[in-house]
């Protein structure tokens, strides 16, 4: 057995493939880490993996746990580079897909566009056949159909077929049947039932994400191919593990059936990474933020649990009804706001920041690559914030004059002084930041201050504390190379997947048995699934979540449910839970009957996951950090002399107070008046509020 | 600190949370309601107001319902004048037009004063429609009452919280006089878990950034939106415009705009005496629709508030249509404020084509189908909107199957959710292809939807606008079909209607709704032959018609 283990994660964005990999001695626990980046390479991608790999000093052949992380999906579906799909439904349906849901979010726009389906009306077509809502066959399928339909997607092109029919989340079986004479009549085409992806109600939903998921299912598979084919080669020993949008990784052959499930698997690894912490340092209460160049992204954790939902829609805003896609993916709330949003001026004087961003081309004005218009990143150089000497790790000299005429055009169109622009910008953008992640906490019937904020991505630590003072959090936590934080979530990762089923029932006595069958089967599913990966059953953890409400509701509460196997004695203590659920979110509860909607099963096992080391605090004075110190403009506070600190030379036990700036390659942390400072046994930094 | 009264983005953030505030009571609203017609067609609002009752903010929902809640709060604010008739804690509702209520009984508005600093600083407000309040028809809703008494429980701005506790006689009250009495219940609290959770928001905010400062962030706003409103309005044509149009049922409606640099003055007066029957509305109705047309002609993509109204003046006469006296029903009041709405659009339309499209089917084509579960036993009541086809623009084709110009952020009930909540079959759901609403840019579809009946003796109501004269055209374009129900017994009876009432249902009989196609632009001979041919391929029009109304293939 080699003295080491190496894990490595990969993360393929739209720019650059992201390499972080975790060599851990054994005899000493201590990890070696290495990054890497490389330019991304479409359409072969796994060159790009392969490379990065390589510039790290990587070789596949010692690697032991390998994860991956990727935006080939969410990509393919927001540029429209997809295959041409055909949607087989039921008989009555077919224009559900361009139907909708009828609504109108912008609505005083009497030009508002509705999103255009994916599937053109003469590509969707129907088949006789019904069951009920209580999965009963009402009237048996008629399959008679289904070659001309099949010459007819033939003679169109049609690379992937996608067969949603009504109420199939209560029983499969025509779809089944539909995909099985799909397969036998044209083997090569690329299918997929609705039932696969998701068990839970609402056609259009559904049907949508049947038809977004065929759309991207052959363009990901053989992305997915070539990456586990070109690995190999390399002599990868293991196959790659998969970053899902539910916060877990999955087995590259599994994700290959349905690679949908990738969608938002990108913040998703943050997320997770935010709740191993939190496990890690005490602090299972957190909320998580994520700022990167052009948005920001918050979640919330409670007692180390993200939140998974099957809520999830793409393109939609205050302007487009945007389009569903019925998978878990982690619960999160993004806006348009990261270090290249760009600040500006209204026609009636009024400053806003983003949505619209600088993005890497040509970034912000500071970069120097002919940007001229003020944002975010501009205006923390401005201020002191960042150090304009040390400008994105010290590989950037700041143009200080573009960004002081980026900022004067945004001062003089607003009639104040630069320094008061650049702090309205500031204070803008910490404002629809704080109100993102009230809709993750206080709307949600969280009280910020029973939770730690954990900050990453490249912005976040640079407006962290000021978003975690406004909030009233208990602290705010800059994880040791946060700028690499998702990288690291994907190592601290389970083998987890998230079963969704509808299935109504009233909780009254009876109802017990109906209920517990539901979950075990899902726990068999699952159990079968992983054992077909050689995952042990011992090994698998379950999570039981009902979804409950008040009968006549429409709207769900999740709720826990511990302690086993569900029996009617049990019924009450559920039905209780709920009800204290309930009032906490919304203030108030009802002396009304209670009834599950459906079941959410968490089905988890660990996969050699990375073990920290925790060092005992060094002894050694935080002044041997210490750079020196400059003027920074705390917006808020005024301008103060603030101590810089080397973020390299940081070690366990150091502490400080602000004002201060800690300068790390990767990112600054901005320490407010009146903060102390404590490095844990991890390296991170631990910022107590004043 | 720059945090002074003035400082301008310190007052930017204070809107951005009352935006941000209204959004959070419809989240709550939306999550806790046990109305359908709350939760999925979301046929609600929200809203904060000034200690006055002006409009500072709204919640998403539906446009209708924007300009309804400041009228709301106006009637409590005048109706409890004297010290200590209004204290921290208090919850107050009206649901009555006659007394601030503006739409129909069906809606009860729940409003709450906001304290800080000892005085009411604002006041958070929702409305939202309730399945049963009463009166001599399931659903409160019929086509038969000729008085306001018929159309449920009136509550006349009255205090339903006092000081944090519920008036138990009140609410005993308002709960006994419903038909689904714990549905009535469970709505009005989602209503006030929506108006306390505003309010407590609000108050974090005016600790935060001191009271001056918060209600000097509000006035700042309501002059910001006129002055946007001023702006918009310097930009439009000119002018006295005037129309008249007849109704399906052979009224004549005639409006005249004029429209100067600082005003937008409608002028309704020149109409017909209020009805006996429900299609009446208020005169704070009419001016809802003069609002809504306004809004989506000058600046349709930020928040309203009152200074965005500002500019409106409104002419009505007392004892019309437009301005309903007691005790006038008026349950269908929304189709009326769709006809007024409709006929502004209309009058507008032809003299500013780049700003308004050709007509939609603009009806809100209420459906109220009701009936015991065959599964469950128990009680279902389907109360719901239609989404139809939108007129065609200088810019494009209409969109298909979207929700009428009354409602926005709406959503049609999900065929297998409505299967199974209310126990019958939804035999179809697809565009409709009758043919009309053709241009150079064609009208979207409507949709054609059967619904078949499972329990015995249920009942059907509904009201149908825009049935008899389908929605309009422009510039020489096809005008385009009409919204109609059509009921197919089992027992082979097929009748059309617009407006029914409380008509027994079998079981096996098919309810169809039909909603019209939107109507056409511009000459159908200049429509883009590529246009056509993908109308074709798509099956959305016969080669026959595309012969007949575009040449195509001649």
């Amino acid at each position: 057995m080699a003295d080491t283990t190496i894990r490595v994660a990969t993360d393929v964005g739209g720019t650059f493939t992201d390499l972080v990999c975790f060599e851990t001695n054994h005899k000493t626990g201590e990890s070696r880490i290495v990054t890497a980046k490389s330019d991304t390479t479409p359409p072969n991608f796994e060159q790009g993996v392969l490379n990065v790999l390589a510039k790290g000093g990587v070789d596949p052949k010692n690697v032991d746990f390998l994860a991956h992380g990727t935006t080939v999906v969410i990509n393919a579906l927001t540029e429209r580079k997809g295959v041409k799909v055909g949607l087989i439904t039921t008989e009555g349906f077919r224009d559900t897909l361009e139907i909708a849901r009828g609504n109108r979010p912008d609505f005083f726009n009497l030009h508002y566009e509705k999103p255009k389906p994916f599937v053109p009306r003469h590509l969707r077509k129907e088949l006789p056949g019904r069951m009920t809502y209580k999965g009963e066959e009402l009237k048996p399928l008629d399959l008679s159909g289904l070659p001309a339909i099949l010459d007819g997607f033939k003679a169109e092109g049609v690379q992937a077929i996608a067969i949603c029919f009504l109420h199939s989340y209560a029983n499969m079986a025509h779809e089944q049947a539909a995909v099985d004479a799909v397969k036998k009549l044209w083997p090569e085409v690329s299918v997929v039932a609705s039932h696969q992806i998701t068990r839970e109600w609402r056609e259009y939903e559904r049907t949508n994400t049947a038809v977004l998921s065929a759309y991207v299912q052959p363009t990901a598979e053989r992305y997915l191919s070539r990456l586990a084919g070109g690995l190999k080669e390399k002599g990868l020993k293991g196959s790659p593990y998969i970053m899902q949008s539910n916060c877990g990784v999955d087995s590259l052959e599994s994700v290959s059936k349905i690679p949908i499930t990738m969608v938002e698997s990108g913040p998703a690894s943050g997320f997770w990474g935010a709740a191993e912490l939190g496990k890690l340092i005490g602090e299972p209460n957190v909320l998580a933020l994520d700022i990167g160049g052009t948005t920001a992204k918050c979640s919330l954790i409670e007692n180390g649990e993200v939140k998974i939902k099957t809520d999830y829609w793409i393109e939609r805003d205050r302007t487009s009804a945007g389009y569903p896609i019925m998978v878990p993916v982690v619960d999160l709330v993004e806006i348009g706001n990261g270090g290249g949003s760009i600040a500006w001026v209204d026609d009636f004087a009024k400053l806003h920041v983003g949505p619209q961003s600088a993005g890497a081309m040509p970034g912000p004005a500071a970069y120097g690559r002919g940007g001229t218009k003020a944002t975010t990143t501009d205006a923390n150089l401005w201020l002191g914030r960042i150090n304009r000497d040390y400008f994105c790790g010290g590989e950037v000299i700041a143009d200080m004059k573009a960004a002081e005429t980026a900022l004067s055009d945004v001062a003089g169109r607003l009639g104040v002084s630069v320094d008061e622009a650049a702090r309205g910008i500031i204070r803008i953008a910490n404002n629809n930041m704080v109100n993102a992640l009230k809709l993750v906490s206080l709307n949600r019937g969280h009280d910020p201050r029973d939770f730690t904020l954990v900050v990453f991505g490249g912005g976040g630590a640079m407006h962290g504390v000021a978003l975690g003072m406004e909030l009233g959090v208990k602290k705010v936590v800059v994880p040791a190379g946060a700028s690499v934080f998702s990288a690291w979530g994907m190592m601290m990762s389970d083998l987890r997947r998230d079963y969704f089923v509808t299935k109504l029932a009233d909780l009254k006595k009876g109802a017990a048995e109906a209920i517990e069958a539901v979950f075990a089967e899902s726990e068999d599913r699952a159990r079968a699934q992983f054992a077909a990966e050689g995952v042990d059953a011992s090994k698998i953890r379950f999570l039981r979540y009902g979804k409950f409400r008040y009968q006549n509701q429409e709207h769900t509460t999740e709720v826990l449910i511990e302690g086993g196997r569900i029996t009617d004695a049990r019924l009450s203590e559920i039905e209780k839970a709920f009800h204290e659920t309930y009032e906490r979110e919304y203030t108030y509860r009802l002396d009304a009957p209670v009834e599950m909607v459906g079941i959410h099963l968490v089905a988890s096992a660990e996969v050699g996951k990375l073990t920290m080391k925790k060092h005992a605090p060094s002894g050694t004075k935080a002044d041997v950090a210490l750079k020196g110190h400059r003027d920074v403009d705390y917006a808020l506070e005024g301008v103060k002399k603030a101590a810089i600190y080397d973020g390299t030379k940081l070690e366990p036990g150091m502490t400080f107070t602000g004002p201060a700036i800690v300068e790390d390659p990767g990112t600054t942390v901005v320490v407010h008046p009146g903060n102390t400072v404590e490095i844990d046994g991890y390296g991170n930094i631990h910022i107590k509020l004043a | 600190m720059t945090t002074k009264v003035n400082d301008p983005i310190t007052l930017e953030i204070i809107q951005n949370s009352l935006q941000a505030t209204a959004d959070e009571m419809f989240a709550v609203m939306k999550k806790t309601a046990m109305s359908s017609i709350i939760y999925e067609v979301l046929d609600m609002g929200t809203g904060i107001t000034d200690a006055r009752g002006a409009l500072a903010s709204s919640g998403a929902g539906i446009p209708a319902f924007v300009g309804v809640l400041d009228k709301a709060v106006k009637v409590v604010v005048a109706k409890f004048d004297k010290p200590g008739d209004v204290e921290p804690g208090d919850v107050f509702a009206t649901n009555d037009p006659y007394y601030g209520g503006v739409t129909h009984l069906n809606d009860i508005i729940v409003m709450m004063p906001v304290f800080a600093s000892g005085r009411i600083i604002a006041w958070t407000a929702n409305i939202a429609h309730n399945s049963d309040v009463g009166g001599m028809a399931p659903g409160s809703l019929t086509g038969e009452a000729t008085e306001i008494f018929q159309e449920g429980l009136r509550l006349p701005a009255i205090k339903i919280i006092s000081k944090g506790e519920p008036i138990r006689p009140v609410m005993d009250i308002i709960k006994v006089n419903s038909r689904m009495p714990d549905v009535l219940e469970g709505d009005v609290w989602a209503a006030i878990a929506s108006v306390r959770i505003g309010a407590k928001r609000l108050v974090e905010i005016a600790e935060k950034y001191g009271v001056e400062t918060f209600e000097n962030a509000m006035t700042s706003f309501m002059d910001f939106g006129e002055q946007v409103s001023l702006k918009e309005l310097s930009k439009l044509p000119k002018g006295t415009f005037e129309l008249s149009e007849e109704q399906d049922d052979g009224r004549i409606f005639n409006v005249k705009i004029t429209i100067s640099d600082t005003e937008f003055l409608v002028d309704l007066r020149d109409n017909p005496d209020q009805s006996k029957n429900p299609v009446n509305t208020s005169r704070d109705g009419v001016m809802v629709c003069a609002q809504m047309i306004f809004k989506s002609m000058t600046d349709p993509y930020s928040p309203a508030n009152e200074g965005s109204f500002r500019p409106i003046r409104l002419l009505t006469r007392p004892g019309s249509v437009f301005e309903a006296a007691e005790p006038a029903p008026l349950g269908f009041y929304y189709e009326i404020e769709l006809r007024v709405y409709d006929i502004m659009w209309r009058c507008l339309a032809q003299h500013m084509p780049d700003r308004l499209a050709a007509g939609h089917f603009a009806s809100v084509c209420g459906t109220f189908i009701g009936g015991i579960h065959p599964d469950t036993g128990r009680q279902y009541t389907i109360i719901e909107p239609q989404i139809g086809g939108w007129g065609g623009s200088r810019t494009g084709d209409g969109n298909s199957a979207i929700f009428c110009g009354f409602h926005g952020e709406t959503y049609n009930c999900p065929a297998e959710i409505n299967e199974a909540r209310n126990g019958l079959y939804v035999d179809r759901m697809e565009l409709n292809m009758e043919p009309g609403g053709e241009g150079k840019y064609r009208g979207g579809r409507g949709i054609v939807m059967d619904y078949r009946i499972r329990g015995d003796n249920g009942f059907l109501t509904a009201g149908y606008t825009r049935s008899k004269f389908p929605a309009w055209a422009l510039d020489g374009g096809n005008e385009g079909t009409p919204n109609y129900v059509r009921y197919l017994g089992k027992d082979g009876t097929d009748q059309r209607y617009a407006f029914v009432s409380g008509l027994t249902t079998h079981t096996g009989d098919v309810i169809r709704v039909v909603t019209g196609n939107g109507g056409g632009i511009g000459n159908p001979k200049e429509r883009d032959r590529k246009l056509i041919e993908e109308d074709l391929k798509n099956g959305l029009i016969t080669p026959e018609r595309a012969r007949e109304v575009y040449g195509y293939g001649v």
